[in-house]
Order: structure tokens, then C-alpha cells, then sequence
């Protein structure tokens, strides 16, 4: 809840990004070794350093993207709570399966944006992000790669200092760094990639 | 009468003093139209043109406010049905109508737009530090009502969700001094005052299935150009060509002031050059045919020369610029102003062996009285507030006086051996005799009474319209294209809105949020999409203590909770600031949003307030329901709702009803006037104008014209300019009746070319006069002569 409001201040502020820049030769690398699967599922462990915090919160849980479809986050730990991205909505599957809207892309300008950055960070999509980031490619070992981006957009920059992926045929890490000084990385394990969405998961994004 | 005026001798040297006097006076007039044509001071602002609200100022200066801010803005929507095409027609958009400058060079030295500057990275980040400080006094009512409402273990539950969410998120505070993540949403809140947002860099909103880049364009100067060119048109055209060739089916709409004011500019130009040059062009021809020399010609370009240059002087002087649309009506003054130099020279033709001096001196007291009847009745355009009708009224009383001047005490001096005949003017002369009279016969009643039915049956079938809105004279496609800007950016209307007064700056703003409490009800049922309201920017002292007061009790209890959750020692961040005030806040960068909404300092009222703001409406769904939304004032102390569009045609109505009242006690005074000189005689001179006033409301009502407050003012003018041709004809009935026929057509002819011209004018307001003004001054001329006196002796033969 509290990202996409965020997200939505972060995407108010973008301006005059230069948009549609090639991404640099050697992500051609990263392409290569990632096979990015049209519905991808999986766990995640995810930790934050919050300023203010003595401890880092820690969460666990599952995960699901489906290309063109969206991400579903489910948070098992340290309580339940799940949430949904998709290109048009955003919202909170509760206990008893219903969903709440936490914000819808006609009533609030700017969410589909919104989702479509966050889409990419969790996605990897590399051509959304080549639009908003410099990336920097580096291969690790035979299989693995290093990602960075950087904000291209001083705007962005002023919150976001950078995100870092890595993998190999998966994306195994994410990290972001925040301008402020609060970092999140995301490990994720047990990936299974399939060709398509079985019923039962199409209907987590209806 | 005329016959002692032309046996009193000659007083010369008056004549003399007179005549070098009136020239040190052009003199004056000459080297200040040498400075005023160097600093072109032309107005092209139609709400300049309009009154200021009578009652209230404030509601003016808040007009004005919100006009000024957007004089120079154009604002450019592309569309098309996904963003990737949308973006590629809005760069070709782009490329084009900035290129399009390079043409266009011969006109302006300067691009036709710049980008509008817009909120850069410093200004946003200056905003957010200033408001950083009153994070814990700024709810939006949504807010307000989830911190009132939810059980504080609900609020608990969702700061901590949010805190295992993906991501980090881009904090706009620490946790500890937002742990709700209130601020941002209070941020979005503000930022919904318009439905664009910014995506890759760019102005974005999707609607209906199509995806649209804001381009948000200023033009560099003034929109009005001298020589009638449109470089703003022009380039808007080739960027619309350019974004359609690169995206087929791509939609483009533009939008603002300078478009609507660049267009009028090059209508005024066109039409002034059409009255102007189509006047002096017919007048020329007519001149020629009668007098058969250039010379008459040549005096009366002079006379009407310096009538103009001190119009055009006296108008800036007064009004501080002259408006185009002033000008544009100042080119029907060709045709009425050159009547004195025709009566002159036609009567001087006529009877050769008078000198010039005695003749002017004969003809002086008809051509008084001429000129003040047409005096008065331009005069009676001033009458009604309205800036633009005085400016034309204080042009025409100056110009035609100038040219009056002139012919009668210049052209005696200048003027050295009279024309000769010719062939047209003998012809129509003689055909004066045999032009058909009104006697007391049994037909003349018949024939009047037909008339009195016909006259009767148009008055009844008359249409009353005052709605301003038909005075719109922008063409329809920018005026479509500027509704849907409106409607898809969902910006607030400057046409309506509310006025809030106060006994000092917080009372306006308590009494602004007492008026929103009453519109969030319409904006939740849908009537409204939003409002505008600078208490939104700053709210009251007392909203800001409770609001501050309510987010610390639910803050230290969500933080306490979270401590207690997670094991952590953290503290609500402490809120030390005073309550923002609206001083501290104009002061700042962040008043840039709202600036034009604050009023301020006006007269003090009865009621002890004295400070005003406006509050504005934003996507009203239905504009029928306006009058219903209006209501929302009621019973609210302060506040006022302004309809500038329905006061404005109230005003109009108002001023029909007054302006038709004095128009037939006008009648009633020329009428007076005429007995005082001709007396008994005196209705052959006033009933062909009576009858063009009635006739011509028929014939509007015949055409199916409603009848507005510029027909009555044209009528008006018509009794000032017909009595004239009454007066010429009973001035010289003993003398030369032939010459003053002839002066009668020249100048009837002259002056209804005028404003049949005028008609043409895409104007609404100057078309409806111009239409009133060439029914009228046909039926006036066809008409005098029928009423003329029994015996007329024939013209003498050359």
C-alpha cells in the first residue's frame, strides 16, 4: 500500500526523462543469460534496513509474474497479507478472498505508471527499464550477471540512488537503495517458470 | 432661417484665428500620433471590453487575476490510441511548430512558442522543505475522516503491512514523522487539481480509450501583430499536419488565450482594412462622380484624417490603449464623418458665385445641428458601463468632431474655386423634383397605415436574446477545441465561481472551509470532479490545531504500537512549527499554485469584511445543475456566487430595457430640437427616422435577428445620423434643394457602404450593429425625401 503511494509521489516528479535510450552493450550479456519465463513463481525473503530502525524487518512469502498480466505478492510472514499489481489496478487480497481497491488506474492518474515501474523492477524487463535507468551489466562466473541502474531523472534520483539485480537464467537478488538512506533486498529461491497461467492463478489477478 | 444667416456679414478674422488655432492643435495631436504609432498601445483583451462588476470590485479584480494568468499559455493535446504513437505524434507535434518559426521570420523574430517553464527540480524541492515543518497540520478530508473513524488496532495493522510491502518507497519524510504514510497522499490530493501527469518526462491523461501528451506552450510576446499575420495559427497548423502524418488518425487540440486573441487581431485587421479602404474606395468614386476633381476629394481625406489621428489620441489618452474592436468600429466613421465636406462642396456647387467663407458660414448652424445630433448619438453608446462601448463612443464623439472642425474651418481657405458640374450630379439634382412626395391625400393614409401593420406585425414577432454567450466571436472549432482542453484537464472554469469575503485573512479561510464541507458532498455524488480553494494550500488556524492535535494522538499510538510489535525504541518525530499562516505562505515558492486565487485587502464592507479569496469549481458534469451548485452559498456567511456569463447577460438586459426607454426619449428631445429651428415644420425632418426605427426592427425580426442591447445602441446612432439628411433637406429648401439632394445621397450612400461593411464583421456585437445601422440608413434615405416640403423651386440651369 504505503509503495504505490509512494510510487505515485515518486512518478508525479518525473520530468523530462530522456526517454527511449538504447541500453548499453553489454546488457546484451544479461539477455543472454536470463531466460525470462512468461509466468514465473516462486519464494522471497525480504530485507529492510529502515532509518530510525534498530532491526531490519524482515518478511517472507510467495511470489507470482505473469508477463502482460501483472504480480501477485503474497506475504506469509511475519503476517499474511497479499498484494496485486497489474496494469490497471492495484489492490489487497483479504483473508476471505475478497479484494480492496487501493487504487484504481481511471480514478487515479498516474497508477498505471506507477505499476509499470514497479512491474519492471520485479519482472526484470529490461526495455522498461533502459526508458527510466542507465543500466551497467557485468557478468559474474560463467552463468551470472551484475545489473545496475541509476536514475537517468534527477527527480527519481533524489529518492531512488540505485537498484542493483542479479542472476543467472533467474533473478535471484534485488536491492534498492534509497536516497534517504533505507535499503530492501529481495532474494528469491525455488523459481519455477511455465508457459502459461494455470486457472486458479489467472483468477489471483481478477 | 438661413436667409438672415447669409446676409449677416462675415466675421473673417475670427474665421482666421479660429483656423490657425485649430492647426496648432493638430500640431499637438500630430507629435503625440508620432510617439503612439512608435509604442503601438492596441488592446486585443475582449474582457477588457466587458463592465466591471457594479456592485463588488472584488469580483472584478478576481476576473482580471484569473484572466492574467493565462494570457500567454497555449496548451496543445495529442492523442492517439496508445501512448508509444501518442508520444511520436506529439515529438513531430513539436518539431514541426517550433520549426515552423524559421518561416515565419518576416513577421516575428522570435519562435511562436517556448516551452512553459515548468515546476523545475529546485522548486519542488524548495515546496516540499516549506512545507515540511506543517506535515502534522495538513489532512484531506478523506483522511480526517479514516483517522476519526478507524479503530486505532486498524491503523496499527496497515503500518505495519505497509512496512512489509515490496520495495522500499520513496519517502517523502522519515517513518517516524509520517509512520501512516499520510504526506504523500495529502501531496496527490493537491496534484488532482489538474488530471494531466507526468509520464516519460511528459504531460499525460488517458481518456475514453485514447492517450494523450500535454504540451504546455507559451507564446514569447503579445499575440497582436500589425500586419495581421498568424504565426501562432501557422504553426499550430503545421504541427497538426506533422503529428497526423506521423501518426494517422492522431488527434490534436489547441487551446488558450493567445489563439482566441491572435485571431481577433487578424479578423480586426482584415475587417478595418475592408470598412476603411471599402468606405474611402466608394466614397471616392462617388466624390469623383460628382465633383469630377480630385481636390473635394483630397479636403475631405484631410478633415477625416485629422478626425481620426485625434480619436485615436484622445481614446489612448483617456483609456490608456484603443482596442481593436474600437477601431474596427472607428472605420464605419468614413462614411458618417465625410457628410459635412459632401453638404460643403455640394452646395457650393450649386451656387458657384457665393464665396467659400459666406457659404460655410450659411451652411454653419445645419451642420451644428447635424453634428450634435450624431454627437449625441454616439454619445448614447457610452452610457451603459461597459469599457468598450465608451472607448467606441469617446472614438467616434472626438473623430467626428475633429472632422467637423476641419471642413468648417479649414476647407473655406483651402477650397479656391467651387467644383464644376457634372453630368451625375445634375442627374441627380433634377431628380430631386421628380422624386415622388407624400401629399394629404387619401393614398398617403392607405400607404401608412400598411406601413403601421407591417411595422406592428415585425415588433411582435421580435425575439429578445441577452445571453453573452452569442456574443462569443471565436470560430466554432476553437471554441470545441477549448471545452474539450477544459473538460479532459478537468481545469477549473474562470466563468464561475465563488467569492468568499472575511474579517481578516483566517476568516476567509474558515469561511472557505465551511463552502467546501457543503461541496465534498456534490464531489462524492459526482456533480463535481473538484474544486479550487486556497484553504486547501493553507487551511485555518483552527483546522490546522485540530488536524495537528488529531494526527499526533493516532501517530504516537501507531508508533507506540510498532515499538511494541517489532521491539523497536522509535518516537513520533516532534511538530514545533507554529500554525502556517497565508503571509508566511504567499511569501514562499509554494504560492505559485494558488496564488491567483487570494483577492486579498478590498473596501471594507458594511459587515466588517475585508478580505476576500475565490474558490473555483473544477469538471462541473452538468451545467444545467449550476444554479443548484450556486445554492451551495446559501446561508453561508461571506459567500458569494459569480456568474460572470449570467451577469454579463443580465447586464446586457438590463441596459436593452434602459437604452430603449431612453431611445424613445431621445426621439422625443431631437424632436424638440428640430421644433425649436423649423418649427411647425420640424416632423418632416424626424418622421423618416421614425419610421427607419420601426421599420428596421421589423425587417430584424423578418431576418429572424434577436434583438440585443447593439441594435437598440445602433438605433440610437441611427436617430442621431438621420435626422441629418432631414435637416440638409429643410436647411436649403429656399436656396438650392438640388445641392442638398445631392449632399443627401452622397453622404447616405457614403455612410450605408460604411455599415454594410460593418455588418460583414465576424463580431457578433459589431455585425448586429452594422446590420441595424444599413437597414436603417436605407430606409432614412429612400424615406426624407418623401416627406419634404410642397414647393420646391427647380434647380437653375447651368
Amino acid at each position: 500500500m504505503r509503495i504505490v503511494r509512494l510510487l505515485a509521489v515518486a512518478a508525479a516528479v518525473l520530468c523530462g526523462v530522456p526517454a527511449g535510450a538504447a541500453p548499453a552493450a553489454d546488457v546484451a550479456l544479461v539477455r543472454e543469460r536470463l531466460k525470462i519465463a512468461p509466468v514465473l513463481k516462486g519464494e522471497f525473503e525480504q530485507t529492510k534496513t529502515l532509518k530510525g530502525f534498530r532491526n531490519p524487518l524482515v518478511s517472507r512469502g510467495e511470489f507470482l509474474v505473469a508477463r502482460g498480466q501483472g504480480v501477485w505478492w503474497h506475504t506469509q510472514q511475519p503476517f499474511e497479507t497479499t498484494l496485486v499489481v497489474t496494469s490497471t489496478r492495484l489492490f489487497t487480497r483479504n483473508a476471505d478472498g475478497s479484494a480492496s481497491d487501493l487504487a484504481d488506474a481511471q480514478a487515479t492518474p498516474g497508477v498505471q505508471q506507477v505499476n509499470e515501474l514497479v512491474f519492471a523492477l520485479l519482472a526484470a524487463d529490461l526495455d522498461a527499464l533502459a526508458a527510466r535507468f542507465t543500466l551497467v551489466a557485468q557478468p559474474v562466473g560463467a552463468a551470472g550477471w551484475t545489473l545496475v541502474l541509476t536514475p537517468r531523472d534527477a527527480s527519481l534520483a533524489k529518492f531512488l540512488v540505485r537498484a542493483t539485480l542479479a542472476g543467472e537464467r533467474d533473478v535471484q537478488t534485488v536491492r534498492i537503495e534509497e536516497a534517504r538512506g533505507d535499503a530492501t533486498l529481495i532474494r528469491f529461491s525455488r523459481q519455477v517458470p511455465s508457459a502459461a497461467l494455470a486457472a486458479d492463478e489467472a483468477a489471483r489477478f481478477r | 432661417m438661413s436667409v438672415p444667416a447669409a446676409s449677416r456679414p462675415v466675421r473673417r478674422l475670427r474665421w482666421q484665428v479660429a483656423a490657425w488655432l485649430w492647426l496648432a492643435c493638430c500640431g499637438v495631436v500630430g507629435v503625440h500620433q508620432w510617439s503612439f504609432w512608435r509604442a503601438s498601445h492596441f488592446g486585443t483583451d475582449v474582457m477588457a471590453l466587458l463592465p466591471q462588476d457594479e456592485q463588488s470590485p472584488e469580483v472584478g479584480r478576481a476576473t482580471r487575476q484569473l484572466a492574467d494568468q493565462a494570457t500567454r499559455q497555449v496548451v496543445v493535446m495529442v492523442g492517439a490510441p496508445d501512448w508509444a504513437s501518442a508520444k511520436k505524434a506529439a515529438a513531430a507535434w513539436e518539431q514541426a511548430a517550433m520549426s515552423s518559426a524559421r518561416d515565419e521570420t518576416m513577421f516575428t523574430a522570435r519562435p511562436p512558442f517556448r516551452r512553459s517553464a515548468m515546476a523545475g527540480d529546485d522548486a519542488l524541492r524548495d515546496t516540499l522543505a516549506f512545507y515540511a515543518p506543517y506535515r502534522d497540520r495538513l489532512l484531506t478530508p478523506a483522511q480526517r475522516a479514516q483517522l476519526e473513524g478507524a479503530p486505532p488496532a486498524t491503523l496499527l495493522q496497515s503500518a505495519l503491512a505497509a512496512l512489509a510491502q515490496p520495495g522500499g518507497g520513496f519517502r517523502l519524510a522519515d517513518w517516524n514523522a509520517d509512520p501512516l504514510a499520510l504526506w504523500p497522499q495529502w501531496w496527490l490530493a493537491r496534484a488532482s487539481e489538474t488530471r494531466a501527469r507526468p509520464r516519460d518526462g511528459q504531460l499525460a491523461l488517458s481518456d475514453a480509450g485514447l492517450e494523450w501528451v500535454v504540451l504546455l506552450e507559451e507564446t514569447p510576446g503579445s499575440a497582436f501583430t500589425m500586419s495581421g499575420a498568424t504565426p501562432i495559427a501557422h504553426a499550430l497548423a503545421q504541427g497538426r499536419a506533422a503529428a497526423i502524418a506521423a501518426v494517422p488518425g492522431a488527434r490534436v487540440l489547441a487551446g488558450g488565450v493567445p489563439l482566441h486573441a491572435e485571431y481577433a487581431a487578424s479578423r480586426a485587421h482584415l475587417e478595418t482594412n475592408t470598412i476603411g479602404w471599402g468606405s474611402i474606395a466608394g466614397v471616392l468614386v462617388l466624390a469623383w462622380l460628382a465633383f469630377r476633381s480630385l481636390w473635394p476629394r483630397l479636403l475631405m481625406a484631410v478633415s477625416l484624417g485629422v478626425g481620426v489621428a485625434m480619436a485615436l489620441s484622445a481614446t489612448s489618452w483617456v483609456f490608456g490603449e484603443v482596442h481593436l474592436l474600437t477601431i474596427v468600429f472607428g472605420a464605419s466613421l468614413v462614411g458618417c464623418a465625410e457628410d459635412y465636406g459632401l453638404y460643403y462642396f455640394a452646395s457650393r456647387q450649386g451656387a458657384p458665385a457665393v464665396a467659400p467663407l459666406r457659404m460655410m458660414s450659411t451652411l454653419l448652424p445645419g451642420l451644428a445641428l447635424a453634428l450634435l445630433t450624431s454627437v449625441l448619438g454616439y454619445l448614447a453608446l457610452g452610457l451603459p458601463p461597459f469599457p468598450g462601448l465608451r472607448q467606441m463612443a469617446l472614438f467616434s464623439v472626438v473623430g467626428i468632431f475633429g472632422t467637423f472642425v476641419t471642413t468648417v474651418v479649414w476647407f473655406p481657405w483651402i477650397d479656391r474655386g467651387g467644383p464644376g458640374r457634372t453630368r451625375f450630379s445634375d442627374w441627380v439634382g433634377a431628380s430631386f423634383a421628380r422624386y415622388p412626395r407624400f401629399g394629404a391625400t387619401r393614398r398617403t393614409w392607405i400607404v401608412h397605415a400598411a406601413l403601421a401593420a407591417a411595422c406592428g406585425a415585425g415588433l411582435v414577432a421580435l425575439r429578445v436574446n441577452d445571453d453573452l454567450r452569442q456574443l462569443q466571436g471565436s470560430p466554432p472549432a476553437l471554441v470545441d477545441a477549448q471545452r474539450e482542453i477544459g473538460r479532459l484537464l478537468g481545469v477549473a472554469s474562470p466563468a464561475q465561481f465563488f467569492v468568499v469575503r472575511g474579517t481578516s485573512a483566517d476568516d476567509v479561510l474558515q469561511r472557505e472551509e465551511a463552502l467546501k464541507a457543503r461541496l465534498d458532498a456534490r464531489v462524492t455524488n459526482g456533480e463535481l470532479a473538484g474544486y479550487r480553494a486556497l484553504s486547501d494550500w493553507v487551511p485555518s488556524r483552527s483546522r490546522q490545531a485540530a488536524d495537528a492535535a488529531l494526527t499526533k494522538r493516532v501517530e504516537d499510538g501507531v508508533v507506540a504500537g510498532v515499538d511494541q510489535v517489532l521491539g523497536e525504541t522509535q518516537q513520533r518525530a516532534r511538530f514545533d512549527a507554529p500554525a502556517l499562516t497565508l503571509a508566511a505562505w504567499l511569501a514562499s515558492p509554494a504560492a505559485t499554485a494558488g496564488r491567483a486565487l487570494w483577492i486579498g485587502a478590498v473596501p471594507r464592507a458594511d459587515d466588517g469584511t475585508g478580505f476576500a479569496s475565490v474558490v473555483m469549481l473544477r469538471g462541473v458534469r452538468d451545467l444545467a445543475s449550476l444554479p443548484d451548485i450556486a445554492r451551495s452559498a446559501d446561508g453561508l456567511p461571506g459567500v458569494r456566487w459569480v456568474d460572470q456569463v449570467q451577469s454579463v447577460s443580465a447586464l446586457l438586459g438590463r441596459y436593452r430595457r434602459t437604452m430603449s426607454l431612453l431611445l424613445l426619449a431621445g426621439h422625443a428631445a431631437v424632436l424638440g430640437v428640430l421644433a425649436w429651428r423649423y418649427g411647425r415644420r420640424a416632423w418632416r425632418a424626424w418622421v423618416p427616422t421614425a419610421l427607419a426605427t420601426a421599420g428596421t426592427l421589423a425587417l430584424l425580426a423578418a431576418f429572424g435577428q434577436p434583438l440585443q442591447l447593439f441594435n437598440v445602441l445602433a438605433l440610437a446612432l441611427l436617430l442621431g445620423i438621420g435626422v441629418d439628411y432631414g435637416i440638409f433637406l429643410l436647411e436649403r429648401e429656399n436656396a438650392d434643394a438640388g445641392a442638398a439632394w445631392l449632399s443627401v445621397v452622397l453622404g447616405a450612400a457614403s455612410t450605408w457602404l460604411s455599415f454594410g461593411l460593418l455588418a460583414l464583421s465576424s463580431t457578433p456585437a459589431l455585425h448586429a450593429f452594422g446590420l441595424t445601422l444599413s437597414f436603417g440608413i436605407l430606409i432614412v434615405w429612400l424615406v426624407t425625401p418623401l416627406y419634404r416640403p410642397a414647393t420646391v423651386p427647380p434647380r437653375k440651369a447651368p
